[in-house]
């Protein structure tokens, strides 16, 4: 079962192509050797029994089986006939020169396996490699859509094609959290991280396969009620003003949260999961914005409340069309700039994808949240006590803000200021790891999805965080700064999975947390490890 | 003259397949940005640690700026010595080197060949300055032959060995990975071979140089079939030029698409801007994707879909 696997081997039958045994994943230090010997959990059979399981040890999507061999047929049928409409402009104008750029340039070279966290911690198997899949997709498209191919694919690499090949090529995509460092590392510039994204969209876009969780619960949601968490403009506003109460009864300070104020200076958009999983996140922003003056507001229109873009992992369609809501709420309130909060995948969405979709009065200024607080906190418009954040933090940088918009530095000197034992993690920057949760994995947890991710695509980030509080001892409370939501819940379930809290007091949290507990006329400590108050009232 | 016909057939399927592969680049509608960090014609200082104008308060109020002198700074090094593969994968790089350099030095060799051959068509009407022009393209010619050759056949072989020998490589590589690397390797193999043997000053080269330019009609230009390995180093460089562009070793020169209009393309979108307009013709397209929740039909753009909220969400 271990032997290496060609790309020729997705269609070949087997129950299983890629097993993953616990001496396989690169080992963890103390205090964690336990978790040397812990593995995914097997399937639950009966859970499992109608959908496709032969990729590896976990499911993402949960592809129902074809009933028979002609739906089948029909299946491989609108996969090539989706796998054509990645190449016409009317289709795919969206991605259609990288996308070729890419599928045509690849010289096997392996550089990309060797930048990959999951390829590495899975202990190296072919399915984990950053060009295996891309190169499944090359091969199917020489074979069966170019002129000659079968001719030709005895020479270039030969493939079958079958329903089995492509149910598990639509699991692989989703073994890939997208975060391109395999392209960083690409001496010729192939991007096989933008395969894998194309991948996912001919699924999403011409069979309707995608993971429930950022599909239906997604966008979706998203579109129909506001929020892919599920709340509704109501909702939303209940839960802001219960955050209101709370934060003047964790900080002492009051705060008015405003809404949908026409013609302020910057309209605040939050991952709605903010309001609900880390509301200090949200009213620390209203406190750093309040304390400097901003001129700000909330929109409680749907979709004006949560700025995640699921789109931007699996379908430009949903994609175009979170954004265009976004824009054009900003564009009725008539703000000068939208600002997006801690969120990688809504910086990126609505900041640098979204930028050659709107025109004309739609095309509203955008900026990270980053930069906005950078200016407040460097520009002297608040008074800092630093020794306040006296304890080891380290940082995480969302692959989404650095590495595909190279905001790295903002972040830094807010930090280097506000947090006097500030530590990078190694590496960092724009080469930097993923948090194992990104393009949709941190809201996966379907079957032992969740598992998975905390085993293998968390791994790497779980090293890199214990590495960079080495030097300090057990009992020492340590911060993980991530600005990103999804990175959070990431970052949060390898905490909780691995007891890393009660291991070696690892806390997390975002990076206006950290600016606020650094204010010097705060009342009351904005963070605290546990029941422990991070510095004394 | 069978020589000649063959290399100048090749030159032009060459030219024909570079053209069309720019050609199809070009015309390709705007894609959405998809950058990645660095992007080398930021300002030095971003540069540096791979920062963006995006990390400036109102960047849209500020001047677009890109720095030429900071891309080929990248670039150079890139390009030449192969510096973002010795950085990500030593172990190729010792290899892949020797062979990339060796042929830039073969390509170099190559016009350094045809200015000899300029020379002396010039010094049938001999000026001053002509033999010592053409003492030094005679020294240069042999230095960048002989080191591209050598270079060559290290990299070539090196690279075949790595091939067959490193299972990480053997595992995806098809018939053609063999066979391109071998077709190279037979160009180096012969052409060495030849100067060894037969023309260590390469006046056989110079003098097909030569006939290139006159179509074989000049008395001194070079007689094919004067040595077996000078006779196949021709016909496999021929070849070879008419390759490479039509399989994936067209990175060569691809790889300027690669990252100029994907990796380093951070252009932002203003409005009444040229980028703005192409977006809004893209705007106008009409797709055709099958899944129920697109709602494409064929008649709808792409305009229309974005700003739609669509019944079936399937």
């Amino acid at each position: 079962m271990n032997r290496l696997l060609k790309p020729s081997d997705m269609a070949k039958p087997s129950d299983c192509l890629c097993h993953i045994e616990p001496s396989d994943l690169s080992p963890l230090p103390a205090p964690y050797e336990d978790f040397n010997q812990v593995t995914i959990p097997p399937l639950n059979p009966d859970k499992v029994k109608h959908i496709e399981t032969t990729l590896d040890d976990t499911v993402a999507i949960g592809i129902p089986k074809p009933a028979s061999r002609e739906e089948e047929e029909e299946l491989v049928r609108r996969f090539l006939s989706g796998l054509k409409k990645l190449f016409e402009k009317e289709n795919n104008w969206t991605f259609l020169q990288p996308l070729m750029l890419s599928m045509e340039h690849c010289a096997k070279c392996q550089t990309c396996s060797n930048a990959c966290p999951v390829f590495e911690m899975s202990g190296r198997k072919d399915i984990h490699r950053p060009m295996f899949r891309a190169e499944v997709l090359r091969r199917i498209y020489n074979k069966y859509l170019k002129p000659g191919g079968k001719i030709t694919a005895k020479l270039t690499g030969d493939i079958d094609l079958n329903w089995t090949s492509i149910a598990r090529l639509a699991e692989l995509s989703y073994r890939c959290t997208l975060c391109r460092r395999c392209a960083a590392a690409c001496p010729i510039g192939v991007d096989n991280g933008l395969i894998n994204h194309e991948i996912r969209k001919l699924f999403s876009q011409e069979m309707g396969i995608a993971p429930k969780e950022i599909h239906d619960k997604g966008t979706v949601q998203h579109l129909r009620v506001g929020s892919s968490t599920g709340m509704n403009p109501l909702a939303a506003k209940d839960s802001i003003e219960f955050i209101q109460e709370e934060m003047e009864e964790i900080t002492g300070y009051k705060i008015e949260i405003p809404w949908d104020v026409e013609g302020a200076d910057i309209l605040l958009l939050h991952n709605a999961g903010e309001i609900l999983a880390w509301p200090e996140n949200v009213g620390a922003f209203a406190i750093i914005f309040q304390a400097a003056g901003v001129s700000w507001t909330l929109s409680s229109e749907a979709a004006g409340y949560d700025a995640v873009n699921y789109g931007l992992w699996y379908d430009d369609v949903q994609f175009s069309r979170v954004a265009v809501k976004h824009a054009d709420i900003a564009r009725r309130l008539k703000v000068k700039k939208i600002v997006i909060g801690e969120c990688g995948h809504a910086h990126k969405a609505l900041t640098v994808i979204a930028d050659r979709l709107l025109t004309g009065d739609l095309n509203v200024p955008r900026e990270s949240a980053l930069v906005t607080l950078e200016e407040i906190v460097l520009r002297g418009k608040l008074q800092f006590d630093p020794s306040r954040n006296d304890f080891p933090v380290t940082l995480h940088d969302p692959c989404n803000v650095v590495r595909a918009m190279g905001i790295v530095e903002p972040q830094r000197r807010i930090l280097r200021k506000i947090a006097p034992r500030f530590r990078e993690m190694t590496p960092h920057g724009v080469e930097n790891y993923c948090c194992g949760g990104g393009s949709g994995f941190a809201i996966m947890s379907g079957y032992n999805f969740a598992q998975w991710r905390n085993l293998v695509s968390s791994r790497k980030k779980f090293l890199q965080i214990l590495n960079a509080f080495e030097d300090e001892p057990q009992e020492v409370p340590k911060y993980v700064c991530a600005p990103c939501s999804n990175c959070k819940g990431a970052i949060r379930d390898i905490i909780g999975y691995y007891h890393a809290e009660e291991r070696s007091r690892l806390y997390y949290g975002g990076l206006v947390e950290l600016i606020v507990n650094a204010m010097a006329d705060m009342k009351k400590p904005m963070i605290r490890f546990g029941d422990e108050p991070s510095w004394a009232s | 003259m069978g020589f000649y016909m063959l290399s100048y057939l090749c030159i032009f399927v060459s030219i024909l397949a570079a053209a069309y592969l720019i050609y199809r680049q070009i015309t390709l509608p705007v894609h959405v940005r998809w950058e990645l960090y660095p992007v080398q014609h930021e300002t030095a200082a971003r540069v540096a640690y791979g920062g963006s104008y995006l990390e400036e308060i109102n960047w849209w109020e500020k001047t677009y700026e890109r720095s030429l002198f900071n891309e080929l700074r990248y670039m150079l090094p890139e390009i030449l010595f192969l510096k973002g593969l010795w950085k990500e994968n030593k172990t190729l790089w010792w290899v892949s080197f020797p062979f990339h350099f060796g042929l830039y030095l073969m390509i170099a060799t190559f016009g350094l060949l045809l200015v000899h051959a300029l020379v002396t068509l010039w010094n049938d009407y001999p000026t001053a300055s002509g033999g010592a022009i053409k003492s030094l393209l005679d020294i240069l010619i042999v230095v960048t032959g002989w080191t591209g050759l050598i270079l060559g056949n290290i990299g070539s072989l090196g690279l075949l060995y790595k091939r067959c020998t490193d299972l990480e490589l053997r595992n995806y590589s098809s018939f053609s990975d063999y066979f391109n690397v071998l077709s190279i390797f037979l160009f180096f193999f012969s052409a060495l071979a030849a100067s060894l043997f037969t023309d260590p000053l390469l006046e056989g080269a110079k003098a097909y140089a030569l006939g290139l330019l006159t179509g074989g009609f000049l008395l001194n230009a070079y007689a094919p079939g004067q040595s077996i390995f000078g006779g196949v180093a021709i016909v496999s460089a021929s070849l070879l030029v008419a390759y490479i562009p039509l399989t994936h070793m067209s990175h060569m020169f691809m790889k300027y698409f690669l990252y100029h209009n994907v990796k380093w393309d951070d252009a932002p979108n203003r409005r009444g801007g040229r980028i703005e307009a192409s977006v809004i013709e893209n705007l106008e397209l009409k797709p055709t994707w099958s899944a129920k929740h697109v709602e494409a039909d064929g008649r709808k753009s792409w305009r229309d879909i974005a700003s739609s909220s669509p019944k079936d969400m399937k």
